[in-house]
């Protein structure tokens, strides 16, 4: 079983405070860590974990600038046998533009697969959509939201997708197909920094993603970024530690939930 | 004629609430709208827009994107292409939407949460609502969106009857087919019951914190709840979380303490009579929707907090 996991380095936002610079053109992410997308940590470990209890490969694939090359390092030290890099200098923006690029990639490559796993999203863009679109361009079927694998078998997989409020949907799907997975389907293995400089000695491989832009037509275009419109209800609750956990019992008293 | 394809989500025969917010856009828009759905709730629903189209398959095989195309293709074939085909942004309409847009190779913008009809800019989220992006079709031709519930339902209208057409003789796919929907276990506590939620987020760092928040909450008597990640490590039970593939709560207060207000969370606790916020980053979304706010270390506050009620 020959298995692809697409993997994306981004930045790890959530604790940064984002400039908007260029006169809306562009994002400043020039002081801002970046990490492997949460999304495709338990991808990798899924696919990791398949191979595992059947037999075969896991190849890591990310598309991105050459420090893209750190997560598929991260990749390979959880299990995937190699790793390659369509190396790409510009942000597309457009998913559509992103998965032709692959399925131009996987062709003139002639990449063999049973199966190809994504995260359900990337933590930048949120778009959640490459999965979906790139099974379609391959014409193969897909299913997504996936938070847990039943069986996985030569010619199909049972899988149950998630809905919404707890809510799942069991489907059979034939292979080769594409899968999206959503968080907590596992629990990721612990990656030492170790384990990566050993994964450093797997031999990746490079691609110019140039060489992959047929048919390359973005179907959106930013225009520009912006800061979300302010609603400001909050009163801050401000001075000394102590000031602010009475104030804050206050409030529960006043609201009627401690006495 | 030029129209706005409304695509309808029915889950075990009701017609689902974020559906208005599709609608919402559609009517935006300003295009006819034509609402296609599986059969089912349909009754309900038709007087929403001019035209609705009913896929008399169940819902579960006009979930599935390998039909789905076929559903759309006879639609095409009888009405024409679409202007807009617009999705919600949940579990199924996002998969459809994707698919429908690799296979038709049409233009794809998702999550949108506005849209300005004098520049037709839709408004999408990056980095988890700290930043919008303003996108732009580029070409021309039908484009696919997803919208994120509760943006638009203010636009939803009453239209009257529509005008009903039935689409039959769906040839179904093979690649993938529906087995079962699975409910979720119950677990021992329930949240929505809750007076006084106090939930955790990935903020608070890992496992070994929630022993004394479990304390705080004891001594507050309040329940504990999650966001996604803290249910993802397994820190707290699946039961407790709160969002859209979680429980929606809706208790008079709601204490969130290292949570950053991913939409995904807020859609579940938005609706609490008291929101407060404890969280590191000023810039975090959640104070958007709170009505307090504290700028600080969680745990922290946590400590200090237990302190003062022992006494
Ligand atoms: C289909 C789908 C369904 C989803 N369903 C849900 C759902 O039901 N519920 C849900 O919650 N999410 C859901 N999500 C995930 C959601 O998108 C977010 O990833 C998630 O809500 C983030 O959780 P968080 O705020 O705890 O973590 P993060 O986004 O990582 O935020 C952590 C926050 O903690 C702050 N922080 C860090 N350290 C401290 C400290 N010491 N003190 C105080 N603050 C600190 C940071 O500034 C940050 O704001 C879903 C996603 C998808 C794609």
């Amino acid at each position: 079983m020959n298995l692809l996991v697409f993997t994306k380095r981004v930045p790890a936002t959530q604790e940064e405070e984002l400039r908007i610079v260029d006169e809306g053109r562009a994002v400043d992410l020039s002081k801002v860590p970046f990490k492997v997308n949460d999304w495709d940590n338990y991808a990798v470990e899924e696919a990791v974990r398949i191979v595992e209890k059947t037999s075969g490969t896991v190849t890591a694939i990310s598309i991105g600038d050459a420090e893209s090359d750190e997560v598929l390092r991260r990749a390979i030290a959880m299990g995937a046998k190699d790793g390659f890099l369509i190396e790409i200098d510009q942000i597309l923006h457009d998913p559509g533009a992103r998965a032709t690029v692959i399925q131009n990639f996987l062709k003139k490559e002639n990449v063999p697969f049973d199966a190809i796993f994504t995260g359900v999203q990337s933590e930048d863009d949120q778009f959640g959509a490459m999965g979906g679109i790139l099974a379609a361009k391959l014409g193969l079927p897909f299913v997504s939201m996936v938070i847990g694998i039943d069986a996985f078998e030569s010619d199909h997989v049972i899988a149950r997708r998630e809905l919404e409020g707890g809510l799942q949907e069991r489907v059979k799907v034939m292979l080769p197909c594409v899968i999206s997975i959503q968080t907590g389907i596992n629990e990721p293995r612990y990656v030492s920094i170790m384990g990566v400089r050993k994964a450093s000695k797997v031999e990746r491989k490079f691609f110019k993603g140039k060489e992959y832009e047929d048919n390359l037509n973005p179907g959106i275009e930013v225009v520009k970024w912006v800061y979300p419109a302010r609603k400001g209800g909050a009163t801050m609750l401000t001075g000394e530690m102590d000031g602010i956990c009475k104030d804050l019992i206050g409030i529960l008293k006043e609201k009627g939930v401690y006495q | 004629m030029s129209y706005t394809l409304v695509v309808a989500e029915v889950r075990r025969g009701v017609f689902e609430e974020r559906n208005l917010d599709s609608i919402g856009i559609a009517a935006l828009l300003q295009k006819s709208i034509v609402l296609l759905m599986p059969d089912g709730a349909y009754e309900m629903k038709g007087n929403l827009v001019n035209i609705a189209i009913k896929a008399t398959v169940q819902e579960e095989i006009f979930l599935n994107p390998l039909n789905f195309i076929t559903i759309l293709e006879k639609v095409m074939t009888s009405r024409g292409k679409p202007d807009v085909i617009v999705f919600t942004h949940s579990s199924s309409g996002a998969e459809l939407a994707s698919y429908v847009a690799g296979h038709f190779d049409m233009p794809l913008i998702t999550d949108v949460s506005g849209f300005d009809k004098e520049t037709n800019v839709f408004y999408k989220s990056y980095y988890s609502d700290k930043i919008f992006g303003e996108f732009r079709q580029a070409g021309s031709g039908p484009c696919v969106v997803t919208v994120r519930s509760g943006s638009f339902k203010e636009h939803a209208v009453e239209k009257g009857p529509a005008e009903t057409v039935a689409l039959e003789d769906i040839t179904l796919a093979e690649g993938r087919s529906f087995i079962e929907y699975v409910e979720e276990e119950k677990g021992e506590i329930d949240i929505t019951k809750a007076e006084f939620l106090l939930s955790v987020g990935r903020g608070i760092g890992n496992k070994d914190e929630i022993d004394d928040y479990q304390e705080l909450a004891g001594l507050l008597r309040a329940t504990l709840s999650g966001s996604r990640p803290v249910i993802d490590k397994m820190w707290l039970p699946k039961a407790q979380q709160v969002g859209t593939s979680g429980k929606t709560v809706k208790p008079k207060v709601y204490l969130a303490m290292g949570i950053s207000g991913a939409f995904q969370h807020i859609a579940g606790m938005k609706d609490s009579d008291c929101i407060i916020a404890v969280n590191k980053d000023p810039e975090a979304p959640i104070f958007q929707y709170a009505h307090y706010g504290v700028i600080g270390d969680a745990n922290k506050l946590r400590d200090k907090l237990k302190d003062i009620v022992k006494g």
